[in-house]
């Protein structure tokens, strides 16, 4: 467990120093040391392309996939069900339909308003999912297919939208909607991070929860535990992270869904006091690579970094479930 | 896996038989009603004699070459989605799972949008063959990945390699119609899922695949209840879990292939249908598989239907209308009748 945490965090150092010195105006170590520690008078230009572009853009990546990750892992464990991502309470459907009728509907949004419409999109979904699941109770059969109902819905929404609104609104839609951290700044990442401070803890805390109702509903209720108001406040938790995450970033998918397989695959599923941490490692760590590549394989073409998420991390994800099982076998 | 109704009371047989009839007689007269109205609406005395005494008149041209394929279509496409959910919910153990997650949807897409960027958006009628391609390449990987590895074939195993297939391919093709503005406009009605300008060629070509996998279904019901129930009991009833996982999903990929390529990728369907029938009738899957394909054939025929003359655009995305047709249905199922437990 040590091993492996320490082992994430040293990659994490590493990817957060190369996308501080990848980019466009590509930096030496030697320079990024420089710029970095003050020392040795480096041009101004390239303490401003670190500390004021790269810095935040790497730093909003990172607690974005500390946000997907910890929400996913979440997720898998109250629903479950190996497909269980946050995006099954239908956030990712509402905030979708939300981005894109505002973007279709208006002229020139601003950025503002598109990032409350995806939280609120998103927040608005898990909320009717939840009202409607309820009956007497909780159950996450019922959830899950609440859950796909009314995405459904939201996507036919998004879908209709896409058919007929403005191709080049459509398009812009599709890059929001497609993920990506191009557009941080300090005051961003510092409220994002003032945000998670506390669904984080809250999660990390209720670990040993999430490892009693991963064993079913009416075992964890003769452990004693009050099911529904455990999974209540376990969906709230899961909707102000990767709602927060979708407001940001837009739509980073495959990071909550793969983040909590790999790490139960590092350090086992008995203990989430030991999954989230490394979950949440993973998740930064993917979230930054992703960046990453999608800054430096087609310049000056910045790929969102959803789709690289996606592309990097579909393989990489095959890789640890299959490459490893048959080498050792 | 959901609903659990117990249906051992006598006369259960009887019932569910005579809900078949009712079922089966319903979907003739939609589809019929479908072929009638529009924007003329046609007599049942025209569309008989269109289809038996064709005389090459106005009306009849519109009956065989507009309407008639229209209908056909969305008949094929609306059982084989909706039968192949059935079966892949069967095979996975997971309400979550639809063809979708054989990357079925993901590869015709990919496929589709490669060919349009590629050659321009007047191929003719060849995308149906990328689809068809890409759908059966992308659900052959999903199943090798998930037939990898010591454990053998699982679902866990089979769920996950589909579920990364997917988005590798929905993310190679999102980059794409990111950058390539005319293919996303060529493209994006095809993606919604529509029925609109079928031809009698285009429901011929993938006709053949598909009423192939509805026999095939019907045949494997015995089978899929006892797969349904996982590895473990199937294999304690003396099936070899393995082969039959292995049967079905060639029967998904022809069913599920063909529907992509002659209607696009629809998700709806193939997730939702099942789950409906299984609330009504029961998880036995010798009745599951014939109102499966009963109701998606309904469920898309009645969206069209209600695409065309509610929205009144002959374009409108079937995809759209299914979603706004089923979904509410679906939610009252599942709030009413799924209990308390699992």
């Amino acid at each position: 467990m040590m091993r492996i945490v320490i082992a994430l965090t040293l990659l994490l150092c590493l990817l957060v120093a190369a996308s501080l010195a990848f980019g466009d105006v590509a930096l030496t170590w030697r320079e990024l040391y420089h710029v970095a520690t003050g020392t040795d008078a480096p041009g101004p230009q390239d303490a401003m392309i670190v500390f004021d572009l790269r810095l935040p853009r790497t730093l909003l990546a990172l607690l974005v996939g500390v946000a997907l990750a910890t929400a996913g892992t979440i997720s898998l464990a109250i629903m479950r069900n190996p497909l269980a991502e946050p995006g099954v309470l239908g956030i990712n459907s509402g905030a979708a339909a939300a981005a894109m009728a505002v973007i279709v509907l208006m002229r020139d949004p601003p950025v503002v308003l598109l990032q409350v419409a995806g939280f609120s999109g998103a927040a608005a979904m898990a909320l009717a999912v939840y009202i409607l699941a309820w009956r007497g109770g909780t159950s996450s059969l019922r959830i899950i297919l609440i859950g796909i109902g009314l995405s459904s819905l939201a996507t036919a929404g998004t879908t209709f939208l896409s058919a007929f609104g403005d191709i080049g609104d459509v398009q812009r839609a599709m890059i929001w909607l497609a993920g990506s951290v191009y557009d941080a700044n300090m005051i961003k990442v510092r409220l994002l991070a003032l945000w998670l401070v506390i669904p984080v803890t809250l999660a990390f805390l209720a670990s040993r929860e999430l490892d009693v109702i991963r064993f079913g509903d009416s075992s964890a209720r003769s452990l004693g535990q009050p099911v529904d108001r455990v999974r209540g406040g376990m969906i709230v938790l899961v909707t102000v992270l990767s709602g927060a995450a979708v407001a940001v970033s837009g739509l980073i998918g495959f990071v909550g869904l793969v983040a909590p397989h790999i790490a139960r695959r590092l350090v086992g599923t008995a203990s989430h006091a030991r999954i989230f941490p490394v979950a949440a490692l993973v998740g930064a760590c993917l979230v930054v690579a992703a960046d990453i590549l999608g800054r430096i394989v087609l310049p000056p073409v910045q790929l969102p970094a959803g789709i690289v998420t996606g592309l990097v991390g579909a393989p990489f994800f095959a890789y640890l479930l299959w490459g490893r099982r048959n080498g050792r076998g | 896996m959901t609903g659990r109704r117990p249906l051992r009371r006598t006369g259960a047989e009887g019932r569910r038989w005579l809900a078949f009839t009712a079922l089966l007689c319903l979907l003739v007269v939609v589809a019929m009603s479908a072929v009638a109205l529009g924007t003329i609406t046609m007599p049942f005395s025209t569309i008989a004699a269109a289809i038996f005494q064709f005389d090459g008149s106005r009306g009849h041209l519109l009956v065989t070459t507009i309407r008639l394929p229209r209908v056909i279509a969305a008949l094929l496409a609306g059982s084989a989605l909706a039968v192949s959910g059935a079966i892949m919910q069967a095979v996975t153990n997971n309400p979550l799972a639809s063809p979708g997650l054989l990357g079925i949807n993901a590869g015709a897409a990919f496929a589709v949008v490669c060919l349009m960027t590629v050659f321009g958006s007047s191929t003719g009628d060849i995308y149906i063959w990328f689809a068809l391609l890409g759908a059966a390449a992308a659900a052959i990987v999903v199943y090798a990945l998930g037939s990898l590895g010591t454990t053998g074939q699982s679902p866990l195993g089979l769920v996950l390699a589909g579920a990364i297939v997917a988005t590798f391919l929905t993310s190679l093709t999102t980059a794409v119609l990111i950058f390539d503005q005319s293919t996303l406009d060529a493209v994006r009605l095809w993606t919604a899922g529509s029925v609109t300008g079928r031809t009698m060629a285009q429901a011929r070509t993938v006709a053949p695949y598909i009423l192939t996998g509805l026999v095939a279904a019907l045949f494997l019901g015995r089978n899929l209840t006892a797969l349904s129930l996982g590895a473990d009991a199937s294999r304690s009833l003396g099936q070899n879990p393995v082969v039959w996982r292995g049967v079905s999903i060639a029967i998904i990929i022809l069913l599920a292939g063909g529907a992509v390529a002659l209607a696009g990728p629809i998700g709806f369907v193939g997730l939702v249908v099942p789950h409906i029938v299984r609330m009504s009738v029961g998880i036995d899957y010798r009745w599951v598989i014939p109102f499966s394909a009963l109701g998606g054939a309904l469920l898309v025929v009645t969206a069209d239907i209600a695409g065309r003359l509610v929205f009144g655009s002959q374009s409108f995305p079937v995809g759209v209308t299914i979603a706004l047709v089923g979904a509410p249905f679906f939610l009252y199922l599942a709030r009413t009748r799924l209990k308390a437990e699992a």
